[in-house]
């Protein structure tokens, strides 16, 4: 299996999650899945094929589905060319990731507690007025 | 190793990082990247003040902060971005100007397009290695003993012979097989001065055929001509101190070199336009029919006004020429407009990338063409422009200046 | 369903897109392509000036060079979008999304694709980005519908 065809995960566990770093590190170990896992600073960072990888990812939301998250990442973890280690200064990314993070709180209640709204329109139309507008072609 | 801090916009995406790298690398230097974490970022561009809309122009002006208030350490700055990006170039010159004015860092600054290869950047690099691995040997101000400078240039190739501190023997010739010529310039230097090759202390070589000659010649000193050129000058024009522009209007590229102290900071080179070069003032004499000497003194007589070119290429401008002959105009208005439209692109092309500092000090073959130096101090609504003695022979008295200083080292 | 979301690599908006079982159209998938070729080295992200001349497709060529390079990233998922989340004002974001001229112009082909877009403000506080979490699953499941117009069986 080629580096190509493997794809890296980054889960972030959210302020208000119940789990913690090492338990997401452990779980993902249990899952006996052919993985690379690393932990870092903001939760864990999966690597390996993508159907393991997404397996995995399905199986560790259920921790706390309201307050892990997860995003792909391009570099393979450790990779030299994006490494804060070697060249001083942190990854672009990073920086994203910090700010992102600090609206994860309210991320998370809002998926415990959905509530149903309208969508707002910003001068463009609308799924709902386009399904309608569909529809009327239909007719 | 020389550490040099890349603060850019765009060199990931244009496919010129790795060109960048490879550039530092062949001169002993590696990249680093000043440290910005986010908040830092934020208050860093609030601090300095211009709200850039780009947020990795933001970042450019937290690494710039870093640099300056010391969270960072390197040796010298490389600042880069995107060839026609506005925001990019105000703030590429805006820190570098804040660097400059907050640190004794050297500056290199270029703007790219996804075409700049690591070639373009060698020169740049090894400028800015050697202001770090050589600043004592810069600092020197006096020539000692008897040593050779050798200025192996595109289109000539100029020798200086230089004992205690003066000029004994200078050589000029064009430029066709490099050790040749440089053989040929040294017999003209060394001509009437008693000496021979086996009596001098020190070689020193720069220009195009550097390596060439440097090496057929075993010299102890083989420089780019940024800092060679920057030494010479400000050495003749006895500015050796505060700051000052050096202008070499050549017969390929041109070089504009801003100098604090007898250092270079910062520097464009340019010109692959023949329009902006030595070589349409050249033409420009063939067709008026007169030597390319006579051309300053003939363009002193005219009025540039009476003879507009509406075309700054070689060929075009040319054409303009020989119509405004055709209807009359005369000799000298016609060689003073040839001079002012090298003056004039040289401006727009190359003048404007830097912050020119008075006084502009003028150098090369073409600044013996007082027409041209008049109309480069026109362009820039009159300033003093300075052309020291030996002023075509720049680069060779810069070599042999700066040899003496390493041969004291060596003894 | 292929749903673009700008900023293209966002977490937030990725996660929940994924959450609906919809597929983000993330940027690191992109950077992944390029940085896990074994045919290219060209350190950081393997983008040479082939990228920049690819961008032409985007924009001209007196546009600059990062801007080509970045779109010759973004234009294949720009292409691929089947319906598309844009949040403006995200006050982060650099290196891909560094540039605020690319930014610009993404979003404009993203509206001008036909395709069903919502368009956010990044949110600065609990209500507001709680709004935006629910205007967004409101728009993923409005997507659904239309995608299955007979109700499903």
């Amino acid at each position: 299996m080629s580096e190509e065809d493997k794809v890296t995960r980054m889960i972030i566990l959210g302020p208000a999650a119940q789990v913690s770093q090492s338990q997401v590190v452990g779980e993902l170990h249990m899952l006996e899945l052919p993985l690379t896992i690393k932990s870092t600073c903001y939760g864990a960072v999966v690597h390996g094929k993508e159907e393991d990888v997404l397996t995995a990812i399905r199986e560790i939301r259920k921790l706390d589905p309201a307050n892990i998250f997860t995003k792909d990442r391009g570099f393979p973890p450790g990779d030299p060319r994006r490494c804060r280690a070697k060249r001083g200064g942190a990854r672009e990314g990073f920086h994203q990731l910090e700010k992102e993070f600090e609206l994860l709180g309210f991320v998370g209640e809002a998926l415990e507690w959905p509530e149903p709204v309208e969508i707002k329109k910003h001068g463009k139309i609308s799924p709902e007025d386009f399904k309608k507008i569909a529809e009327e072609c239909e007719k | 190793m020389v550490k040099i801090a890349q603060i850019s916009c765009g060199t990931d995406y244009s496919g010129v990082q790795k060109e960048i790298e490879k550039a530092a690398a062949t001169f002993g230097a590696e990249i680093i990247i000043p440290e910005a974490d986010l908040d830092y970022i934020n208050e860093a561009y609030q601090k300095f003040g211009f709200n850039a809309a780009s947020s990795s122009i933001r970042l450019m002006i937290a690494r710039a902060m870093s640099l300056v208030e010391g969270k960072s350490d390197a040796d010298a700055v490389f600042i880069a971005t995107c060839f026609r990006c506005a925001e990019g170039a105000l703030v590429r010159n805006e820190i570098r100007r804040f660097i400059q004015q907050n640190t004794n860092l050297p500056v290199v600054t270029y703007s790219f397009t996804e075409r700049t290869k690591a070639d373009e950047l060698f020169i740049r690099m090894e400028a800015l290695s050697t202001i770090v691995v050589r600043k004592s040997i810069l600092a020197r101000e006096k020539q000692e003993g008897l040593t050779l400078g050798i200025d192996s240039g595109s289109t000539t190739t100029k020798v200086a012979l230089m004992e205690n501190d003066r000029v004994i023997g200078t050589g000029w010739v064009p430029t066709t097989d490099v050790i040749a010529c440089s053989q040929d310039a040294m017999d003209q230097a060394f001509a009437d001065t008693g000496y021979k090759i086996d009596d001098v202390d020190g070689v020193g070589v720069t220009g195009y055929g550097r390596l060439t000659i440097g090496k057929h010649m075993n010299a102890q000193l083989i420089q780019e001509e940024l800092s060679v050129n920057a030494k010479g000058a400000v050495y003749l024009a006895g500015h050796q101190k505060g700051e000052a522009t050096v202008l070499d209007i050549g017969g390929m590229d041109n070089k504009v070199i801003t100098v604090n102290d007898g250092i270079p900071d910062n520097f464009t080179m340019g010109g692959i336009c023949a329009g902006a070069s030595g070589r349409f003032l050249e033409i420009t004499s063939r067709r008026l029919g007169v030597d390319i000497s006579e051309l300053g003194p003939l363009a002193l007589k005219g009025n540039f006004k009476d003879a507009l070119l509406n075309s700054y290429c070689i060929v075009f401008g040319i054409q303009d020429l020989v119509t405004s002959l055709a209807a009359g105009n005369s000799k000298e208005n016609v060689a003073a407009a040839a001079c002012y439209s090298v003056a004039e692109q040289v401006y727009e092309q190359q003048l404007q990338e830097i912050d020119v500092r008075e006084p502009l000090i003028q150098v090369g073959g073409t600044s013996l063409i007082d027409g041209l130096v008049e109309a480069v101090s026109t362009v820039l609504g009159g300033i003093d422009v300075i052309v020291p003695e030996y002023s075509s022979h720049i680069g060779a008295v810069g070599s042999a200046l700066l040899v003496s200083g390493l041969g004291d080292q060596m003894k | 369903m292929k749903i673009a979301i700008f900023p293209p690599n966002s977490l937030i908006l990725a996660d929940l897109v994924e959450r609906k079982g919809h597929e983000p159209l993330v940027l690191q998938k992109e950077i992944r392509k390029k940085v896990t070729d074994p045919e290219i080295d060209s350190p950081p992200f393997n983008i040479t000036e082939e990228e920049p001349i690819k961008g032409l497709k985007y924009a001209a060529i007196e546009v600059p060079s990062g801007i080509r390079g970045r779109m010759a990233i973004f234009g294949p998922l720009i292409e691929a979008a089947e319906a598309a989340i844009i949040m403006e004002d995200a006050p982060f974001g650099f290196g891909c999304i560094g540039c605020a001229r690319t930014n610009e112009l993404c979003m404009y082909f993203l509206r001008k694709q036909g395709i069903p877009v919502l368009e956010l403000h990044y949110p600065e506080t609990r209500e507001e980005t709680m709004e935006v979490v629910n205007q967004i699953n409101a728009f993923l499941d409005g997507l659904e519908a239309k995608d299955d117009p007979k109700g499903g069986d």
